[in-house]
């Protein structure tokens, strides 16, 4: 046992053969959506680029996440995170794709933020941060994160390949040096994401928190997904045997840590801006707290905490996979909700007015995301097989 | 390839220092943790006991001129209300977090390194806490009466008005003590029985007997022991962010610029982990040396420790630097002076001083040599323990002393008997653990044996390193 595996024959940990026919829907589904987008563009552009956003933000959240995810995992080590590393690891390869997928936001700038528009410059606070908001900086700065988030996630999938070809033991502790200041540098880099992305839909309004807020739910979405993308694989070959309940335990364990920590984060923002009661902070929460908007309020505190909450705390439902990866289902679908009441009261409209085009463009970027994601995962190895914790990880039951 | 023949691939693990340094056994374990207790205590102790117990007197004599005098001989005035009594009160209160966290959460998270500090990291807890507790008390002005506090009925109509955080606040920290009094005493009673076993003297014998409840040992003692201690680390989990929740709800939920910021609560609960884990590397450096406790405070711990040191300490700087950009970005203009005033305003040197010792000094902590040295890591903690005491400062009296109107403004400093109070409480801190250490077992024996066994494999695997 103790020779490193040669990679390029016999490779025990073979992505299942399935995983084709899923890429497959996903290109599919990608097609369809985007085809979709494409007349949804031509028939009303100004929705179009409101629901891009959110659909975008929603998929560049996964693979975010998992990158932070997978940087913590390196800086703390642990069963849990070695099984599914390389999920962690196939998600994080799609920031480029992500990045080009960003263009249409720059297209639409106009469309999505006021600052953007030729009204703003009448308007005495926006002139003040215009410094900060302007188009051409936006666009440097987005695409300034885009390309450190990638190159952090290159160097460490690097890394984890030359692990599985040179099973040099030293590799852990290079992994270890790029993770520490790359989790530092993600949640820098993605405050300030969050102020150009979500928090200047609405110019006049600020709050410190709300980069946690972001960051912590992208944590959340990363962690739904592997979730479900490890039940999936625990029923087939290779890993049905490896998977056991315990390491279900733990991803439970997580999630409900970070439903908690999301919580905490939407609770406190929410507590201090009220009691405030400042013109200039609690417009935004008086936005959502009227109309239609106060029941999408009142879903987000029902089903993106209390119920995965009180789920979450049972011992059974966390060892059981099928129930935890329904749990995250919700959980991911709550997440979409989530930004969606970020960013649509701020675009103005009238009501809810959810539109086909949110599910179409959900689908567009989704389906081509998942296709790129599955392509990744079926590149390699399901497990980092000369990572020297393995052996310890998958006798851990 | 570092795989030899002989030894499994577990030998291709990068090498880490052991929790327990090899060649321990159970018994030499209870020998050398219960002879600091049961020895004869060594001069030195006599003088530190002394010299901290000599600060406690003069707390004393501070707290009776205040009884007496009043709180005019504080530095207090308008506009600034609010000195000393809630920057040491929150000083305190967050050095009183690492106990908890370093038992309850560590525990839930299976990082057994935790054994050799969590028992003295929760004494320690409990000081804190204490001295903590002091302030808000004297701070009310007539102490007798503090228990208006508290909602209960009187024929006055006194209700707490519940919409206010210090009212929380008072629920927060007592419920916070309880449960780290329990948590910290249910760990203790195996250790107890130990030490009546062990103890010469009979009046030892009989308090150890006393303290243990009649602990024998038996496998349902254990059973039920293990039980009980999982509940109140679970319980104990949440209560360590809430303290400090509620501590930072204190500030921002009013108006005032400085304290009305969103992103204070995480940032005041990483503030108090670090707070707490300097004072722990504070501590923990000068016993394992004092009492040769090196073999179970190893470098393992130092490491570690440094490192949550340095994960804290980067959330800290991270809420400086989102307060400064927020001022700057919201375009409100209070805001924006609010920082001006504290990088160039009268205050400037003690913000200067805290970016020095909060945000520059453990950046140290990058390189594994300094954490692995105990002088460095020491002198970085004491940093970081004045830093978080400027950090209060400068957070409680650079955002009062000048608010929005300029005709108000005003200057603030302590006074002679703000400082012995101080002082005072940082002796009566330094007493309380020089007892504990003397009466009471400073590390877990019995969770201390629980790892030996497994340490004597280990060795082996980890020597062709």
């Amino acid at each position: 046992m103790s020779a490193p595996h040669s990679n390029a024959h016999s490779n025990p940990y073979e992505p299942p053969s399935d995983l084709e026919r899923l890429q497959r829907h996903g290109w599919t589904l990608g097609a369809v959506g985007v085809a979709a987008c494409l007349v949804g563009w031509i028939l009303d552009s100004n929705q179009f680029f409101h629901s891009y956003l959110v659909a975008w933000l929603f998929w560049l959240g996964i693979a975010l996440g998992s990158l932070a995810i997978l940087m913590l995992h390196h800086l703390t080590g642990g069963a849990w995170g070695l099984m599914v590393r390389r999920t962690l690891e196939a998600a994080t390869r799609t920031l480029p794709a992500l990045a080009i997928l960003f263009l249409p936001i720059l297209l639409g700038m106009q469309e999505i933020f006021p600052w953007a528009r030729p009204e703003a410059a009448t308007d005495e606070l926006i002139q003040q941060k215009a410094a900060y908001l302007n188009p051409a900086a936006f666009t440097l700065r987005g695409f300034f994160y885009l390309a450190i988030w990638s190159l952090f996630a290159f160097i460490l999938s690097w890394l984890s390949l030359r692990q599985d070809r040179t099973a040099d033991p030293g590799l852990i502790r290079r992994m270890q040096a790029v993770a520490a200041p790359g989790l530092a540098i993600y949640c820098l880099l993605a405050t300030f994401a969050s102020v150009d992305w979500l928090m200047s839909l609405d110019p006049h309004w600020y709050s410190s928190l709300f980069g946690v807020y972001f960051f912590v739910g992208q944590g959340l979405s990363a962690l739904a997904f592997l979730i479900v993308i490890a039940v999936y694989l625990s029923q087939r070959q290779p890993m049905d045997s490896l998977f056991t309940p315990l390491h279900f335990h733990d991803y439970g364990k997580l999630m409900l840590a970070f439903v908690m920590i999301w919580a905490y984060i939407a609770f406190s923002q929410l507590l201090i801006i009220w009691s405030g009661n400042l013109p200039e902070e609690v417009g935004w929460y008086l936005e959502r707290s009227h109309g239609i908007w106060k029941y999408v309020s009142i879903l987000l505190a029902l089903f993106h905490f209390l119920l995965p909450f009180l789920l979450l705390l049972s011992r059974d439902l966390k060892r059981n996979a099928k129930l935890l990866s329904k749990v995250a289902v919700l959980v991911l679908f709550m997440r979409w909700v989530d930004l969606y009441w970020l960013a649509a009261p701020s675009f103005g409209h009238e009501g809810l007015s959810f539109h086909w085009l949110d599910l179409a463009t959900v689908v567009g970027i989704g389906g081509i995301w998942f296709a790129l994601f599955v392509g990744q995962l079926r590149s390699r190895p399901l497990l980092p097989i000369n990572d020297p914790y393995l052996e310890e990880a998958l006798a851990d039951d | 390839m570092k795989a030899s023949e002989g030894i499994e691939t577990s030998g291709r693990k990068p090498s880490r220092p052991p929790v327990v340094a090899p060649g321990h056994s159970p018994g030499s374990v209870t020998d050398q943790i219960t002879a600091v207790v049961l020895d004869r205590a060594p001069r030195w102790w006599w003088v530190a006991f002394g010299i901290s117990f000599a600060l406690v007197m003069l707390l004393l004599r501070a707290l009776t001129k205040l009884l007496f005098e009043g709180t005019g001989i504080w530095g207090l005035n308008i506009p600034v209300g609010w000195g000393f009594a809630i920057i040491n009160f929150v000083w305190w209160i967050g050095i009183g977090h690492a106990g908890t966290l370093i038992s309850a959460i560590l525990l839930l998270a299976r990082q057994e390194w935790r054994t050799s500090i969590n028992r003295f990291a929760e004494a320690m807890t409990l000081f804190a806490v204490a001295c903590a507790g002091i302030f808000p008390l004297i701070h009310v002005g007539r102490p007798w009466l503090a228990y208006w506090l508290l909602p209960y009925p009187n024929t006055m109509d006194l209700w707490p008005q519940f919409r206010s955080p210090l009212v929380w606040d008072v629920f927060a920290v007592s419920t916070y003590a309880t449960v780290s009094l329990l948590f910290w005493y249910v760990g203790l009673i195996p250790d107890m029985a130990t030490l009546r076993d062990r103890a010469e003297g009979k009046f030892a014998k009989v308090a150890y007997g006393f303290l243990s409840m009649g602990w024998r040992g038996s496998a349902t003692h254990w059973h039920n022991y293990e039980t009980a201690y999982l509940l109140l680390a679970g319980l104990a989990t949440p209560l360590v962010v809430s303290v400090h929740t509620v501590v930072s709800f204190d500030f921002a939920v009013g108006q005032l610029p400085g304290w009305h910021a969103t992103i204070f609560p995480p940032y005041f609960v990483a503030g108090a982990i670090f707070a707490g884990f300097a004072m722990v590397i504070t501590l923990a450096i000068p016993l394992r040396a004092a009492f040769g406790l090196k073999d179970f405070i190893t470098t393992r711990h130092l490491q570690n420790m440094g490192k949550i040191l340095l994960a804290t300490g980067l959330i800290v700087a991270y809420g400086y630097l989102v307060e400064i950009f927020m001022a700057w970005y919201s375009g409100n203009w209070y805001e924006q002076f609010m920082i001006l005033n504290r990088i160039q305003g009268p205050y400037q040197k003690q913000w200067m001083a805290l970016l020095l010792c909060n945000v520059l000094a453990p950046q140290l902590l990058w390189f594994r040599r300094v954490r692995s040295s105990p002088v460095l890591l020491f002198m970085v903690a004491m940093f970081v323990n004045v830093g978080m005491w400027l950090e209060r400062f400068v957070i409680v009296v650079t955002s009062l002393h000048r608010d929005f109107l300029p005709s108000s403004w005003g200057m603030y400093s302590g006074t002679f008997w703000d400082w012995a109070t101080f002082i005072g409480t940082i002796g009566l801190f330094l007493a309380l653990l020089f007892l504990f250490i003397r009466f009471l077992p400073m590390i877990s024996i019995f969770e201390m044996k629980t790892i030996v066994p497994k340490q004597v494999p280990n060795t082996a695997e980890e020597a062709p390193e």
